[in-house]
């Protein structure tokens, strides 16, 4: 049987989703049976395939154009999007720039740091224009499946995965997998 | 009692009648979740978590407002019911920061819980970006509205609870905020810190400073107690994680309080700044240096034991169980004959012959005469009901000095030349309630002596085991001029002993025994370190003659022992057998403060 392949990416986040995903520790040998990690921001392939997967995974808010664009490539090439973390779902730490609006935490950021001596607020037209609101995944995307967590449990994942490759869905997690800190 | 029929959820219960729907059926074990409504709390049906389908009704019901009615048909959780809770749960998430991972309450938060028990996986309403201000501005508490989900909860604390009447709503819908006073900061407002919003807070949006982030309730140990700040002993919750204490609350089950705490009870004994003691001294070429147990005790007993019974002066604060006082008036009185020994508060003076009235006649009161006693200052938890029933309509009377804290509330206060007119006043009135403390005269007592029997008196004892240390015999007249071997028993007591050293003779071989340092125990020729109330058992007698349990919940800091101990270890070096186990000197205590209230 052909593998079930997963790309995974990550948009305004710390990584700590990805990380906690790896501490599923051996059991990813077991995964490894059934899947194929075709990318991530972890391995040399950072954009998930031309010709899609099945399960697409993604870390963190949308704070900027260039987490929109990723978002939406993510959502054409994979049949399942999940959205992990709180920032995914909820908007999470990121979204605290929302109390303070995008200019104020740009010039406080770039420009009033107590260190910074004639500071900039970067504009290079390579980099992603920061929105006004930072918001969850699903709020540019269809997400098929949320995972809540700061991080969401390693065993989240590992089971939530487990249930996709078994062909359940809906996946409900849980109770002791549900958690949002 | 009446009793109604209803269903819930299919099942046949039989309710007493004017009860809610809620309350029916968490008595019959059925759960139905809750967010605004707290048991101690007037139900007010703000949150709409509550919501249940009751048949023939043309919309969903408060469980918590809605009120049984006979053949009432009611179901808690049917596919609509969670839906609704759902959509009203997706609204308290839709205003504000409701992010768990660095809100101090994840963990306790009754949002939180609400949100896993529905699944709320993401918000299907646009993210909220109106930030509110954080008032940060209290010494011990913290308003963080960001977090406030309005549900009215400490509103409702600081009104029906504590009668402060601090906290309010002010402005409407998206602009609504809870506010101290007139808005001002809550630092600066008529806020007296007793803390009960914060405990009856279901999210992270007041809470006190001292104990945050010291993890979630589950980490931590609860032990239930009694407060030992003043003659009421307000049953408490003690919370703490490894060798400290995180946080104190009232406990709601608890008759004298029901749940209230005030400043002193709640915060101060755990912002204590003062040195604790936690090695025995012994004065030694003229300093006070370092000794072991065994070289302090038997300084002690060697002066102690050479001394002439009227040459020994015991001096004791009443912030102490019953046993410890038991067991120093055994040792000292009856064993030493000694009988220079005094207390360091007066004592409210047995006037009355009938039964003493107790703290839940206040409430009943429709005419509350305070005499000589301010419980604003010493007794606080007691003012709060007083206060509360003042809010109910009862006429409030002060007689005592203009600085009475519960002047400002009174309808009328007069000095003690007047005491005439303040009984006629209270012989008009139904319920009429006598509060009294130390500063009762004994022409004040005579006058209140003609209220006719419907009067209920209450004392309010000055101290805190202050009824147990006068039963035991430890009374106000000690004379430390006459002391050549002076005993302090000061525990945590705040005392400089100033007048006290004046008056003792230069030779005077003075013993403190005391959890903090101060300048006594820097006089003082045998300093024995003693255990603070968290780290002691044993139990208090309240104003109201009620036998409360002090439990400990701490181990002693370094060598400090629990005042019980030192006393029974000092007997053992004099000779003297003194009852052995806790047990069995609690008993004994009891059996004489049974024996000395009749």
């Amino acid at each position: 049987m052909a593998k079930v392949k997963i790309a995974t990416d990550w948009l305004a986040g710390c990584a700590g989703c990805h990380m906690s995903f790896l501490d599923i520790d051996e059991r990813i040998v077991q995964l490894l049976d059934k899947v194929e990690f075709t990318s991530s921001p972890v391995t040399d392939l950072k954009h998930p395939p031309k010709e899609g997967v099945t399960v697409g995974i993604l870390e963190g808010a949308i704070c900027n154009t260039h987490n929109v664009e990723v978002a939406k490539q993510m959502r054409e090439r994979c049949q399942i999007l999940i959205a992990v973390g709180d920032c995914a779902t909820f908007g999470g730490v990121p979204a605290m720039r929302n109390l303070v609006g995008t200019k104020e935490a740009l010039k406080r950021a770039y420009l009033d740091t107590e260190t910074t001596v004639g500071g900039l607020i970067p504009d290079s037209p390579e980099l992603g224009k920061p929105l006004d609101t930072v918001v969850g995944v699903d709020k540019v995307v269809k997400v098929d499946l949320f995972i809540p967590g700061c991080p969401p449990r390693a065993d989240a994942f590992f089971y939530a995965l487990s249930e996709l490759l078994a062909g359940r869905t809906p996946v409900i997690l849980p109770p002791e997998h549900f958690v949002y800190d | 009692m009446e009793k109604v029929n209803i269903t819930i959820n299919g099942r046949k219960i039989s309710a007493p009648a004017g009860s809610t729907v809620l309350r029916a059926a968490q008595d019959a074990g059925i759960d139905i979740p809750t967010l605004c409504n707290h048991p101690a709390l007037a139900p007010i049906g703000v949150c709409r978590v509550c919501l249940v389908e009751v048949k023939g009704m043309p919309a969903f019901q408060p469980a918590c407002t809605s009120l049984v009615a006979e053949g009432m048909e009611v179901q808690t959780e049917t596919p609509p019911l969670v839906e609704a809770r759902k959509f009203v749960l997706d609204m308290l998430f839709s205003e504000r920061n409701h992010f768990c991972m660095y809100c101090e309450m994840s963990g306790d938060c009754e949002l939180q819980n609400l949100g896993y028990r529905y699944r709320l996986d993401h918000w299907v309403y646009p993210t909220y970006t109106k930030p509110f201000p954080m008032d940060a501005t209290h010494q011990q508490l913290l308003l963080e509205h960001n977090r406030c989900v309005l549900c009215r909860r400490c509103i409702r604390s600081c009104s029906d609870l504590t009668a402060n009447h601090t906290l309010d709503l002010r402005k409407r819908g998206i602009e609504a905020m809870v506010q101290a006073d007139t808005n001002v900061p809550f630092g600066d407002s008529s806020c007296i810190s007793c803390g009960g919003c914060a405990q009856v807070c279901p999210t992270g949006a007041i809470f006190d400073k001292r104990g945050a982030f010291m993890g979630p309730d589950k980490k931590m140990a609860h032990v239930q107690s009694t407060c030992s700040q003043c003659s009421l002993g307000c049953g408490t919750k003690v919370f703490t994680r490894g060798d400290i204490v995180v946080r104190v609350e009232g406990d709601w089950d608890a008759a004298v309080n029901g749940g209230r705490l005030c400043k002193k009870g709640r915060f101060d004994p755990l912002n204590e700044e003062r040195k604790r003691l936690t090695r025995p001294l012994l004065r030694r070429r003229g300093g006070l240096e370092p000794a072991s147990w065994e070289e302090a005790l038997q300084a002690v007993a060697e002066h102690m034991g050479a001394a002439r019974a009227q040459d020994i002066g015991v001096l004791t604060s009443s912030r102490f169980t019953n046993e410890a006082l038991y067991q120093l008036g055994k040792l000292f009185r009856q064993e030493m004959k000694a009988t220079n020994v005094g207390l360091l508060n007066g004592v409210a003076p047995k006037a009355f012959d009938k039964p003493q009235g107790s703290l839940a006649d206040i409430p009943k009161g429709d005419l509350i005469l305070v005499v000589g006693v301010d419980p604003v200052k010493d007794q606080p938890v007691a003012s709060f009901l007083v206060k509360g029933a003042v809010d109910k309509g009862a006429r409030l009377i002060v007689v005592d000095g203009k600085d009475n804290g519960l002047a400002p509330f009174a309808h009328q206060r007069l000095e003690m030349a007047d005491i005439d007119k303040a009984v006629d006043m209270a012989q008009r009135a139904t319920h009429p309630v006598v509060l009294y403390g130390a500063g009762l005269s004994e022409k004040t007592a005579n006058a209140l002596k003609k209220l006719p029997p419907k009067a209920a008196f209450v004392a309010l004892e000055p101290g805190v085991n202050t009824r147990a240390a006068a039963a035991f015999g430890f009374q106000n007249g000690f004379k430390p001029q006459a002391a050549k071997v002076l005993y302090l028993m000061l525990g945590e007591q705040r005392w400089d002993g100033e007048d006290l050293l004046k008056q003792a003779g230069k030779d005077a071989f003075i013993v403190v025994q005391a959890g903090y340092e101060s300048p006594l125990t820097l006089q003082a020729d045998v300093v024995l370190p003693a255990a603070i109330w968290s780290e002691q058992a044993g139990s208090l007698t309240n104003t109201e003659g009620r036998l409360l349990k002090i439990n400990r919940v701490l181990e002693p800091k370094g060598e400090a022992k629990p005042d019980l101990e030192i006393i029974s270890l000092l007997a053992n070096k004099l000779g003297k057998k003194l009852a052995a186990s806790l047990d069995e000197i609690s008993a004994r205590a009891a059996q004489e403060l049974k024996g000395k209230e009749n």
